[in-house]
């Protein structure tokens, strides 16, 4: 773990990271007859969970008034997931980390580049960063917590809700915890700044008093206008750029690779059904006495 | 006893809620002795399941391990370990792997350097917890998985390998299902034998989604070493503070309902009006709502309330989310991906309701009733309501 410096003023700098991912929703989202997904024809969007993390660094834009920078991995059409994420949070500054050398990344990999990108953000000052709970596509929710550590930042997961004092320069979080068998906990957790928040995808913003509304719509306004022109605020970084070693990106800086992709073999016939017309009112007549049966069994228990 | 090596053993990261294991653990426990078992003979070795428990008063917990499958349990028992925080957590985990002085208490360490696989949860806690300890031990690390082999593998790899064919033992393959449920991605995790940028790639690591494996049987007859671990702490560490925690009642709850019913993409042709008949239908029974996978990444346009009540991820059934066994399932447009059928096959009585005769659901329910669900739900409510009484009253 690598130490970094904080700031001793009371300033806020934010940084988020996010993804530019596969759009799932219909009319957008294509699958191939097997079921799988068309990638080919399907678009592209900022990922939902990029888009909840962004409405949470807003949030510190508003009520703190932090300086936020947006940062993404990608191809150069990955730009488009900056616009959209600073349409939601009046970005500052737009940082599209690409290089070819980084194709192929896996999560720590890719965490090696976003280490390196957030250090270059307010002088390596950042004092929060947030990231989505995890990639629609990629679903491991992997990079985060890796990035956080190469930045040495304390990672907090599953975030459902955050305040900084400015003074003490520290952070209350809820973290939203479940366990498999268990109910789930609502854990508040304080840390010493810089911190890495993941959020999770049931976080909801919430502005209380009249100042933080009307700097709300103010923001708003102004991240409206500041997305039409969003290539004013963009910075490209290649490898260079970013003084990462090569070896530590792309396909040299991942230990893992994938060997093969199958189909999830059919599995074996577990029952057998019997199959009914849904238009014969005697034949669901007997499935609904027959689900009331199975329901039955919990009344004589 | 028999030869050391650089990396040795199986680590299995616990998980437990006040020295209460969560299931996962024990399954992960239970595969883990299966793959070493089947190891040690294949390679005539005696590689151990190392459990990893961190905790305080969790000695008893370490000891139950050795019946469930470990070896070894790595104990640290300590106040500042009552919560999990994962800065502490990690940095802990990771002197652990290092530690050929631990490893020692149990087998031949001599050239002991880190774990040869380890495992953790997939969970709120262990996700996390793997991709720190991953980062700072500069590995590999697979996550969801819900298959694993070991295998001697011949690997021709543009980077790893330089395009060679070139023969890696002992590989941990690693199956993921992927987000569509349809594919299983295998995921390894190699060295770089690459002559421009050699490089050691250990341990081999991995996520496990919970509920998928089965825990042994719990035998007392088994023996195994528990060894305490007094770890140091950073003092500026313990500046990250659990405050308070609240047990909190999901807005989702299936454990409570005998019934579920669930949707899927096929509600695609008026989602709106769709899921309220969906959920007219539940309340008939008096079930839970649930969905599949790609309903929680909100396919559709629909109204807000919708939107939050029903297209979210607290709702998935399968892999990605929920496992249940209600005693009546009602699965609506669901076309039956591997990774749904995992969450609900062990329900009692299974109805689909779907137009499309080959859909793989069809070979995981009781009575598939064919037909569009805008037909068949309005008829199944009032046969509902029709039967309804006469039910109540023989009870």
């Amino acid at each position: 773990m690598t130490t970094t410096t904080t700031t001793t003023t009371n300033d806020l700098n934010v940084a988020v990271i996010v993804k530019l991912e596969p759009d799932f929703s219909e009319g957008n989202v294509s699958y191939n007859a097997d079921g799988t997904l068309n990638r080919a024809e399907t678009k592209s969007i900022l990922g939902p969970h990029s888009a909840i993390a962004s409405s949470a660094a807003f949030y510190a834009k508003v009520k703190y008034g932090a300086r936020v920078a947006v940062g993404t991995m990608g191809p150069p059409i990955a730009e488009s997931a900056l616009q959209q994420a600073q349409l939601l949070c009046d970005a500052d500054e737009l940082h599209l980390y690409s290089d070819r050398i980084f194709a192929g990344a896996d999560t720590l990999a890719t965490a090696e580049v976003l280490r390196a990108g957030v250090s270059k953000v307010e002088g390596g000052k950042v004092n929060i960063v947030f990231s989505g709970h995890r990639a629609s596509d990629g679903e491991t929710g992997q990079t985060g917590p890796q990035t956080a550590w190469k930045l040495g930042y304390t990672f907090l997961g599953n975030v459902v809700d955050y305040n900084v004092d400015l003074e003490s320069r520290l952070v209350r979080a809820k973290r939203l915890i479940s366990l498999q068998g268990f109910y789930d906990i609502i854990e508040e957790v304080e840390a010493p700044l810089p911190v890495f928040i993941s959020i999770d995808p049931s976080y909801k913003a919430f502005f209380n008093t009249v100042s933080q509304r009307l700097a709300f719509e103010k923001y708003q306004k102004e991240a409206k206008l500041r997305a039409e022109n969003y290539k004013q605020f963009l910075k490209v970084l290649n490898t260079q750029q970013l003084g990462i070693d090569p070896k530590l990106v792309g396909l040299p800086g991942s230990p893992t690779i994938v060997y093969k992709v199958e189909r999830i073999p059919k599995a074996k016939a577990s029952r057998k059904a019997e199959v009914i017309d849904g238009a014969n009112g005697e034949q669901i007549a007997r499935v609904v006495s027959n689900m009331y049966e199975a329901l039955g069994g919990m009344v004589i228990k | 006893m028999k030869a050391s090596s650089k990396y040795q053993h199986l680590y299995v990261v616990v998980e437990h809620e006040d020295g209460m294991p969560v299931p996962v653990s024990l399954e992960m426990l239970g595969e883990a002795r299966r793959l070493m078992d089947g190891f040690n003979k294949k390679y005539s070795s005696d590689e151990k399941v190392v459990a990893v428990v961190l905790g305080h008063n969790v000695r008893k917990l370490c000891e139950e391990l050795i019946f469930y499958g470990a070896d070894a349990v790595i104990c640290v028992d300590s106040p500042e370990l009552q919560h999990r925080r994962n800065l502490i957590d990690t940095k802990v985990i990771s002197q652990i792997a290092r530690s050929r002085e631990l490893v020692a208490k149990f087998s031949n360490a001599s050239e002991f350097i880190k774990p040869r696989y380890m495992f953790f949860a997939a969970d709120s806690i262990g996700r996390h917890m793997s991709s720190t300890v991953l980062a700072e031990l500069e590995s590999g690390l697979a996550s969801d998985i819900n298959k694993l082999v070991i295998e001697d593998l011949e690997i021709k790899h543009e980077h790893k390998t330089k395009g060679q064919s070139m023969k890696y033992e002992k590989t941990l393959e690693m199956y993921r299902p992927d987000f569509s449920g349809f594919l299983w991605t295998t995921i390894l995790c190699l060295d770089n034998r690459n002559p421009a940028n050699e490089r050691e790639y250990h341990p081999q690591a991995c996520s496990i989604i919970p509920g998928v494996f089965a825990p042994s049987e719990r035998d007392t007859s088994r023996r195994g070493t528990v060894v305490e671990y007094i770890p140091e702490f950073d003092e500026k560490d313990l500046r990250v503070r659990v405050l308070d925690r609240k047990i909190v009642k999901s807005a989702v709850d299936f454990d409570s309902h005998k019934a579920v019913v669930s949707f899927g993409k096929g509600v695609k042709d008026s989602p709106e009006q769709n899921i309220k008949l969906i959920a007219e239908l539940a309340k008939e029974i008096e079930a839970e709502v649930g969905v599949s996978l790609p309903i929680s990444k909100k396919p559709f346009s629909v109204s807000e309330s919708t939107n939050s009540t029903y297209m979210i991820p607290d709702r998935v059934i399968g892999t990605s989310g929920r496992k249940i066994a209600p005693l009546l399932y009602i699965a609506v447009g669901i076309s039956g991906a591997m990774q749904h059928i995992a969450g609900m096959k062990e329900s009692g009585f299974i109805v689909a309701i779907n137009p499309d005769e080959n859909s793989p659901i069809k070979d995981e329910c009781d009575v598939f009733i064919k037909g569009r669900m805008e037909d068949v739900i309005p008829l199944l409510l009032e046969e509902l309501r029709k039967q309804r009484p006469t039910i109540e009253v023989k009870k």
